[in-house]
């Protein structure tokens, strides 16, 4: 047993509003440079949609991710070790800008200073890469909302799991129902942007299993871009280097949290320590895609098992890591109700981000356009769900719509119990049916109400005691040279090639 | 040779290889950040594939079939010498040269035209375009205007460049060379001076540690965890495997090396073991050797103390298909009959390198060094213009002896002859040269 620790993540969808506040805290802390404008390291996708890069779920396309191969090994699915060195000429699978966008500004200066005139002056968009003035004609963002859309919605790659007839039915006009999902780099436990990397420069963190780039080591050879099958790793185009979501280190190690979880408007975001073994990871990335959550979460280790505990102390996991982990709010999500689930579980790089799917469109599926007043039938039926339960397992449980299921009635359920406890509306024996099915206690369903919806900063961001301090420890390691190993940490204005 | 000449095959060479190498290590070490491949694949990658895929191709190509000759010449040598293959050399180098200046000019083009690109460009970066582009032409033009240069290289080029390395120049043996190669060799150290200032440097991170590193790559930043478990067990395993299989190959080859190496030096201080009857017939073998030396000296002496040195009967002599003979300075010389029936001598010992010139006379009445492709007129002794020699091959004096051994007719180089010469008194007559003439001629 190899244990390590993970900063790990929860987004609950159910309460996340769209609002791309994240964003945009992120893009004006990190990616506010020249040949960063493009990058959004956190970005928020209407579903069904495209997203962003145009279609990154479709590795038929970019070739993210891992595949299993005839003899039942793991092998990136982008490249062997030997055509590797052939892609870095010419790399096929690397998204150009045109799966992303021209990045602009406007000429806000004519809104200054415009000639006397009749017409009001206006600011031009110009763009940032050329200064010249354009037409914008693709954004981060473009789709937004646009669920139903036939020129974006419809090529979501997830409906290809979907009959025809549940097609029509989820884009047909007065039925539209979409949902957000916000993304970050997943900090995976068997990253492929790692294995990928010719150089050896993308690193995941032994301390806390952040996944970060060596800036110094990084020789832009961009097939960690091809491997990302969420396509989380951005090329700067001025500096001719790789950059990527650093989880916020600098904020994490002075005990905050990242700018995106702080600013979260809607409070969907969760921080906090799992423990994992690390050499149980590749086989159980091998297991056949229905089985894949379950072997995800079988490599997930308990932090009040003595056993556990013994393996991490030995392992060099601190005291004040393991009782982190022991009050873990992503521990509790992942493991103790089994209501978050990974992002595309099928690429097989074990992301460290999980996901509460959304019930939210469920509801209001009882009359014609009419909400019933059944209260019974109060959050209708989850196999009416308006968001197909076939289309939430293609994105979280690598199409096992079981599990799915299993989480919507949990979350069904705990709605129906606090239903019944607060307004006494709900018949107390519909409570109990509902908790019965969804195999939930009374009282899980008051801690998971809890941490839900009343939860306060300190209970969302169980933050790892990662301090600055141990993180640059080592005798002779000015702190300069060591931020060099982590991320960003420029000591020069960086140019291109200079 | 121009007075530049001593700068461009000595100086530049040096200042090259000295700024390629301290002014990359110099850059790594004040900023490795700037070290990148610096890839513009992002904003335009639909010519990108038609100029980087056979630009990289070509050049790999080029650079091997300038590389083997270089560090195996007897191989080289022993591979182009068959004519199939050195045809079959020479094509595909020219066609990988094509392709290279393809996609050199693909790449440019798309530098120029594309907005986003514009951006992003330096003025070094077309500079070194340029200069790349002018390499591979100047590279094509010789390969097609001064044909099996795999061949003729080996005796110029190749001793030229090893020459460098081991820090015996020779620039002699370039600056003969046409005009069209010596611009290829310029160019080609012009760009290595640049490489350490230029986006070239990427050449040098070709990560080829990535063919056996695991995986995985984890790093601790805390020294406390790294006493208590460094790294993961699969990990640690993979890389104690690497490392045995890396330590085990190269003591192998060390002790290997170790062995031959100890065996030399004992076999040299300890000294040739061998019997007395041995010993005794390897001294004589030895006493026989330095006789013989010592006789060919006497002889040698001997012969130069001769007034006259024996060449062939005049009748023996032709116009077209010279004898060679030995001169006084015990140099190479060949003898030829002139038009007007009398005899024609000249060196034989190339101006340019001192090689040994043909003795079949073209119908041009020229006679060939086949060394760097000098046509020497044997009625002048001049090389014709642009050859690699400069300076004319020297006539030598001869002397027509009758059979009775009294002169007949002389001639001392660029002389008149001297002598009555009539067809019946040249009956018989043997060519002889004359010591007098020898050394009117060093003097």
């Amino acid at each position: 047993m190899d244990v390590r620790a993970q900063t790990a993540m929860v987004f609950h969808l159910d309460k996340c509003i769209g609002c791309h506040t994240c964003s945009v805290a992120c893009k004006n802390v990190w990616t506010d440079r020249p040949g960063a404008e493009y990058m959004w390291w956190n970005n928020v996708e209407t579903k069904p949609g495209t997203g962003y890069p145009t279609l990154w779920e479709d590795q038929i396309n970019y070739n993210g991710g891992w595949k299993v191969d005839e003899e039942g090994r793991l092998q990136l699915r982008c490249q062997s070790k030997s055509d590797a060195f052939v892609k870095l000429f010419y790399n096929p699978n690397q998204p150009g800008l045109d799966d992303y966008y021209e990045p602009w500004t406007y000429q806000y200066d004519d809104l200054f200073d415009p000639e006397q005139g009749d017409d009001q002056p206006t600011a031009r968009p110009i763009s940032q890469l050329t200064g010249k003035e354009m037409k914008i004609e693709a954004g981060p963002n473009w789709d937004d909302d646009l669920s139903g859309s036939p020129i974006y919605a419809e090529n979501d790659p997830n409906l290809q799991v979907l009959s025809d007839e549940d097609r029509r039915m989820l884009f047909e006009v007065e039925r539209l129902s979409m949902m957000y999902l916000p993304r970050i780099c997943n900090h995976c436990a068997n990253p492929s942007c790692v294995a990928a990397c010719p150089s050896g420069a993308i690193y995941k963190r032994g301390e806390d299993g952040i996944v970060l780039i060596n800036q110094e080591i990084c020789r832009g050879w961009r097939n960690c871009i091809a491997a990302c099958p969420y396509k989380k790793i951005y090329f700067n185009w001025v500096t001719g280097k790789s950059e990527k979501c650093i989880l916020c280190y600098p904020r994490i190690e002075t005990g905050q949290a990242p700018a995106c979880f702080h600013s979260c408007v809607g409070r969907i975001r969760y921080m906090g320590v799992l423990l994992y073994d690390a050499e149980q990871v590749e086989s159980a990335m091998q297991a056949p895609d229905s089985g894949l959550v379950d072997a995800q979460r079988a490599v997930l280790l308990d932090p009040s098992d003595p056993k556990v505990i013994e393996g991490a102390r030995r392992s060099g996991i601190s005291e004040a890591m393991l009782e982190t982990a022991r009050r873990s709010p992503v521990w509790k999500y992942v493991m103790e109700w089994k209501l978050a689930l990974p992002l595309h579980p099928e690429f097989r790089t074990m992301p460290m981000l999980y996901y509460v799917p959304p019930l939210m469109p469920v509801m209001g599926r009882a009359g014609e356009g009419v909400y019933g007043h059944d209260l019974d039938e109060l959050f209708g039926k989850i196999e009416e769900a308006r968001l197909p339960m076939k289309y939430l397992a293609a994105l979280f449980s690598a199409g096992n719509v079981e599990l799915v299921e299993g989480v919507m009635r949990k979350l069904l359920a705990v709605r129906i119990a606090m239903r019944a406890k607060d307004l006494d509306d709900v018949s107390q024996a519909r409570a109990a049916r509902a908790l019965r099915d969804a195999d939930l206690t009374q009282a899980q369903a008051e801690a998971i109400y809890r941490l839900t919806s009343l939860c306060d900063e300190h209970a969302r961001y169980v933050m790892p005691p990662v301090q600055r301090e141990e993180a640059m420890s080592e005798p002779g390691c000015r702190p300069d040279a060591c931020k060099g190993e982590c991320g960003l940490g420029f000591t020069r204005p960086p140019e291109r090639g200079r | 040779m121009t007075a530049l000449d001593p700068f461009l095959f000595l100086g530049l060479p040096y200042l090259a290889l000295t700024l390629l190498v301290v002014g990359s290590i110099w850059r790594f070490r004040t900023n490795r950040f700037s070290y990148s491949a610096l890839s513009s694949q992002f904003l335009e990658r639909r010519q990108l594939l038609w100029g980087s895929a056979p630009w990289h191709i070509g050049l790999f190509i080029v650079l091997v079939g300038h590389l083997i000759p270089l560090l195996a010449p007897g191989f080289w040598k022993a591979l182009v010498s068959h004519p199939a293959m050195l045809l079959a050399i020479e094509t595909i180098g020219v066609a990988a040269g094509m392709m290279a200046l393809a996609g050199l000019l693909v790449l440019t083009a798309r530098r120029v035209f594309s907005g986003p690109l514009q951006r992003i460009t330096t003025v070094m970066d077309l500079v070194i375009l340029g200069l790349l582009i002018l390499q591979v032409a100047l590279g094509l033009a010789v390969a097609l205007n001064h044909r099996w240069g795999a061949q003729w290289s080996v005796g110029t080029l190749v001793p030229y460049l090893r020459g460098l390395f081991t820090l015996r120049p020779d620039m002699e043996l370039v600056i003969a060379l046409p005009p069209l190669v010596k611009l290829h060799v310029v160019g080609a150290f012009v760009i290595i001076a640049l490489i350490p200032f230029s986006r070239l440097v990427h050449a040098f991170s070709l990560p080829v540690a990535y063919l056996w590193r695991p995986p995985q790559k984890v790093v601790w930043n805390n020294p406390r965890r790294w006493a208590v478990q460094p790294r993961s067990v699969r990990e640690l395993e993979e890389g104690r495997r690497l490392f045995l299989r890396g330590v085990g190959a190269t003591a192998t080859a060390g002790l290997l090396m170790g062995v031959g190496v100890a065996d030399k030096l004992v076999r040299f201080f300890s000294g040739p073991r061998m019997e007395h009857e041995e010993e005794i017939a390897m001294l004589r073998k030895k006493l026989e050797r330095l006789e013989q030396t010592a006789e060919g000296r006497e002889l040698e002496l001997e012969r130069k103390r001769k007034e006259f040195i024996h060449v062939a009967a005049l009748a023996e002599l032709n116009g077209s298909d010279g004898k060679y003979f030995i001169d006084y300075e015990m140099r190479p010389a060949l003898a030829f009959k002139d038009g007007d029936g009398l005899p024609l001598l000249i060196s034989a010992k190339c101006t340019h390198l001192g090689c040994t010139v043909a003795g079949r006379v073209d119908p041009q009445g020229r006679i060939l060094c086949p060394c760097h492709i000098s046509y020497f007129d044997i009625a002048t002794g001049r090389p014709n213009p642009g050859s690699p020699a400069k300076a004319p091959l020297p006539h030598i004096g001869w002397a027509l002896l009758d059979p009775s051994g009294a002169v007949i007719a002389q001639k001392a180089p660029g002389g008149p002859v001297e002598g009555e010469v009539t067809p019946d008194r040249l009956q018989g007559a043997q060519v002889y040269i004359a010591k007098r003439f020898a050394e009117e001629g060093r003097a």
